[in-house]
């Protein structure tokens, strides 16, 4: 059983196009920023939005082609998906909600309900059978969701952003439910998410969706080692910097980017300047100082303003808008010691060969 | 400054209900039978010509809702009506009425669409099982007369089994047969004026079974426009009856 | 410690009171008139029960006829653009603006006998609509399908239709996702306009007496039945419209109720 994705969809004036393929058994993550045109993407798997171009098909069954013009509307295609906003339907109750696909099939009345409040009952909401969406907390809600995309046993089960209406304390405990009914269920997974702490923990293998393109596809670990955009980067909590690599003095070299110019280490198996390169640069290799520093053997000293302080256990992340902007990771004892806080000026150092440079 | 077109509209509405009083011109009203509708209208422009400072305002209609109105107050100068029995209702149960006169008769007939898609030739005809028949209500004098010619011709249960419509008034007979939805209509003769004339056929009634109508008029006691009134009711009496004739009534007894 | 409530202005409140005096102050009137000692014998007379049944199955088969030819219509307006959407919709209110007697004449023409519908009907199955109930349930369905497609067209309009394409995902066909969801989540705009169309129909008058004609069993409803009476009898055509009014009212209040509550 596998998925195999080449489509171009278009919603207005805004076109995303997707290529990429996914296993039975298999969970990918669809992940990108607000806007990326993931739910685009959703929609059209689904077989609500037809492609513009391109096609879909699944388990060797193709669900759209444009070239054909072959479209398999939804009702047809075993697809199971959990919507944002869940979609519950409003005048029947939780049971009656999951029991529906079975309904659809033609299921008997009783066995539908039968095998609905089994479900729910594996989900830890047999005592919510009976309520009405509008009663329910955003997790049971979710569960129920959840319960009415599987219970059908599709071939492709579609998640859009899951937990993305949760608070904290429902969201540890859905994730793990989520978790362990995806262990057990055989198809293809597709989830839409745009919480790399969510990818991470609950994908195989990651495609990332920036504005309309696929930018990196690859496992967490790869897109770790490895990130290509500064989003990529971002999420694996990294700096990125992106621009035209010259010859400096012997030994190093200057990238050019556009928002400014970091000293690095000349890398190994170029020649003479080129355009584009990355490069990264862990948050932990840089340091924080409350006034110029002086005699420094760091060749990178950037000012600027703080422009955040975000608190991870005994860390700290601190964003600093300098020229290019840095992130740096420090502890919460420098934090409290120099005082870091929003909107002071600070100096971040680090050294030309801390920056691993790459060409694209 | 804005409000002055509206403050000038309604002074304009007062205008008229102020000329009444104190001005020479007065105005009747005259309550007649449907039936009268065409006769009248002449009578009355007729009337006003001779009267210049008189005008008339007609209302017709059946003559059973016309005395009602009058009994539950409605302003009227002059009745007439189709038949003698609401002229006596009005006079016993109202107002009362002076110089009442008989002024005309009439006699009823059958009419049928042009096309007569019933094949209706004689009145025994109207009794032929599907023959979709329209009648004036019970109680509005052509109704009544209706009802009583076929009783007279002895075909009452099955014409009246046949009975598709009731009309509120004549009028509405005439003209379920002339829109061709009803096979046959019972009216009376002077309802086939001109203008409907080639549209309709008329099938006369034998005289042994049809009935003589008679029309009365009278001046309503306490219309405050007697004189005028008064004048009215000689004026049809008199002159109007050349137009009367004109119209196919016949003279009274 | 709460604070001050906004209070209804003023103005409002009397205002508000003139408009409830302009409703009930006509059936005050009627109740006052209504002579009941004979009030009884009228309700209970022949003519009365009769144009009473008949009024209730005319305006309740016209309410269906609307609502059933007035969804499909809904859903398209709402649903699907097409050239001239506008037009259509401005037709389909014309009945309401339509004084009912010129309702009736156009009726006449269209299914009359000698109507270019009517005709052929009459020619080639010897069927005349006029003068029969079915044409007085036309009549009444004609004046109140405005309101059925109003009602109905809002309804659709509110709906999130993205509860439909849920639906289709989880297997529902076009045919199934209709009964199951579209309908259901529609029952209270369905309900009202219910309410409105069979209110409506009951108070036919013009279109009916003009294309179905009038009499008693087969046509007379009780408007007619009430304009037949003021003729000769306008007390006792009180009784018989304060039942008009009873009837209208206990139906309205009624399923409204029930509707509006389980919302």
């Amino acid at each position: 059983m596998s998925l195999v994705v080449d489509v171009e969809a278009r919603r207005g004036h805004f076109t995303v196009a997707a290529a990429f393929e996914a296993a039975a058994g298999e969970t990918v993550a669809l992940l990108g920023p607000n806007g990326a045109g993931k739910s685009t993407l959703v929609a059209t798997l689904a077989g609500i939005h037809p492609p513009a171009g391109g096609r879909v098909d699944l388990d060797g069954r193709t669900l759209d082609d444009v070239v054909t013009g072959r479209h398999v509307p939804p009702e047809r295609r075993q697809v199971g998906v959990v919507f944002q906003d869940r979609l519950l339907f409003p005048h029947l109750s939780a049971i009656e909600n999951v029991a529906f696909p079975l309904r659809a099939l033609g299921v008997a009345r009783r066995e539908a309900r039968s095998r609905a409040a089994d479900l729910l009952a594996r989900l830890g909401l047999a005592q919510r059978a009976d309520a009405r969406p509008a009663d329910l907390s955003g997790g049971e809600a979710q569960r129920v969701a959840l319960a009415r995309a599987l219970i059908r046993e599709p071939r492709l089960l579609l998640l859009d952003e899951p937990l993305a209406a949760l608070d904290v304390r429902a969201r540890t405990h859905v994730r793990a439910l989520v978790r362990r009914e995806l262990i057990g269920f055989a198809g293809v997974r597709l989830l839409v998410t745009h919480d790399p702490v969510e990818a991470m923990n609950l994908a195989d293998r990651m495609v990332l969706v920036e504005d309309g393109r696929v930018t990196q596809i690859g496992t967490p670990g790869e897109v770790r080692a490895a990130p290509r955009t500064p989003y990529a980067a971002e999420l694996v909590g990294t700096n990125l910097f992106t621009g035209r690599l010259e010859r400096l003095e012997a030994g190093a070299g200057r990238l050019v980017t556009s928002e400014g110019d970091v000293v690095v280490a000349w890398p190994p198996g170029i020649d003479g300047a080129l355009e584009p390169v990355i490069g990264l640069l862990r948050p932990a290799d840089v340091s924080l100082h409350v006034r110029p520093p002086e005699g420094a053997s760091a060749r990178n000293v950037l000012a600027g303003t703080v422009t955040s302080v975000r608190v991870e256990g005994e860390r700290a992340r601190v964003r600093i808008d300098a020229s290019p902007p840095v992130v740096a990771d420090v502890t919460l004892g420098s934090v409290e010691r120099l005082g870091i806080r929003e909107g002071i000026r600070l100096w971040a150092s680090f050294k030309a060969v801390e920056v691993r440079v790459q060409a694209i | 400054m804005r409000h002055a077109p509206v403050g000038m509209a309604c002074l304009a509405l007062l205008l008229p209900s102020c000329g009444g009083s104190g001005s020479q011109r007065s105005e009747i009203t005259v309550l007649a039978a449907a039936s009268l509708t065409g006769a009248f209208t002449k009578i009355g422009a007729d009337f006003e010509q001779s009267n210049p400072d008189v005008t008339v305002r007609f209302s017709f209609g059946p003559s059973d809702g016309l005395a009602t109105q009058i009994l539950e107050g409605a302003p009227a100068d002059v009745f007439a009506p189709a038949s003698p029995k609401y002229m006596d209702q009005v006079r016993s149960d109202g107002p009362g009425v002076t110089d009442q006169a008989e002024f005309a008769r009439n006699t009823l007939a059958v009419i049928v669409p042009s096309d007569n898609p019933a094949h209706v030739g004689t009145l025994d005809d109207l009794a032929r099982p599907g023959v979709k028949l329209v009648l004036a209500a019970v109680g509005v004098p052509a109704g009544d007369y209706a009802r009583e010619i076929l009783a007279n011709a002895g075909i009452q249960k099955g014409t009246l089994a046949n009975v598709v419509s009731n009309e509120e008034d004549v009028k509405g007979v005439v003209q379920k047969v002339l829109l061709g939805e009803a096979d046959a209509g019972i009216i009376y003769r002077t309802d086939v004026t001109p203008d409907i004339s080639a549209r309709v056929r008329e099938i006369s009634i034998p005289d042994g079974v049809n009935v003589i109508a008679t029309y009365p008029i009278a001046v309503m006691n306490g219309s405050d426009r007697a004189p005028a009134a008064e004048a009215f009711v000689r004026f049809v009496t008199g002159p109007g009856q050349a137009t009367l004739r004109t119209f196919g009534f016949l003279p009274p007894s | 410690m709460a604070g001050p409530k906004r209070t209804t202005p003023g103005v409002f409140v009397v205002l508000a009171i003139l408009g409830i005096a302009f409703v009930t102050l006509p059936l005050a009137g009627l109740i006052q008139r209504t002579p009941w000692s004979r009030a009884a014998d009228v309700l209970t007379s022949d003519s009365s029960l009769t144009a009473l049944r008949l009024s209730i199955v005319v305006a309740t088969s016209a309410a269906v006829v609307s609502l059933v030819l007035g969804f499909p219509l809904a859903w398209v307006l709402s649903r699907s653009s097409f050239p001239g959407r506008r037009v259509v919709r401005g037709l389909v209110i014309l009945p309401l603006v339509m004084p009912p007697v010129v309702g009736g004449v156009a009726l006449l023409a269209v299914f009359g006998r000698r109507g270019f519908l009517g005709a052929p009907l009459n020619e080639v199955f010897g069927v005349q609509l006029t003068f029969t109930t079915p044409a007085a349930v036309l009549a009444a369905a004609f004046v109140s399908f405005p309101l059925a497609v109003l009602a109905l067209e809002a309804g659709l309009r509110s709906l999130d239709t993205r509860l439909e394409d849920a639906a289709a995902t989880l297997g529902g066909s076009r045919w199934y996702v209709l009964r199951w969801v579209t309908l259901p989540m529609l029952a209270p705009q369905i309900a009202a306009g219910l309410v409105l169309c069979w209110a409506r129909a009951l108070g036919e008058f013009g279109a009916t007496i003009t294309f179905a004609g009038n009499l008693q069993g087969r046509t007379q409803t009780l408007p007619l039945a009430v304009f037949e009476r003021l003729q000769t009898d306008p007390d006792g055509a009180i009784a018989l419209s304060l039942l008009l009014v009873a009837v209208s009212l206990a139906v309205i209040v009624g399923l409204r109720g029930r509707f509006l509550a389980a919302r």
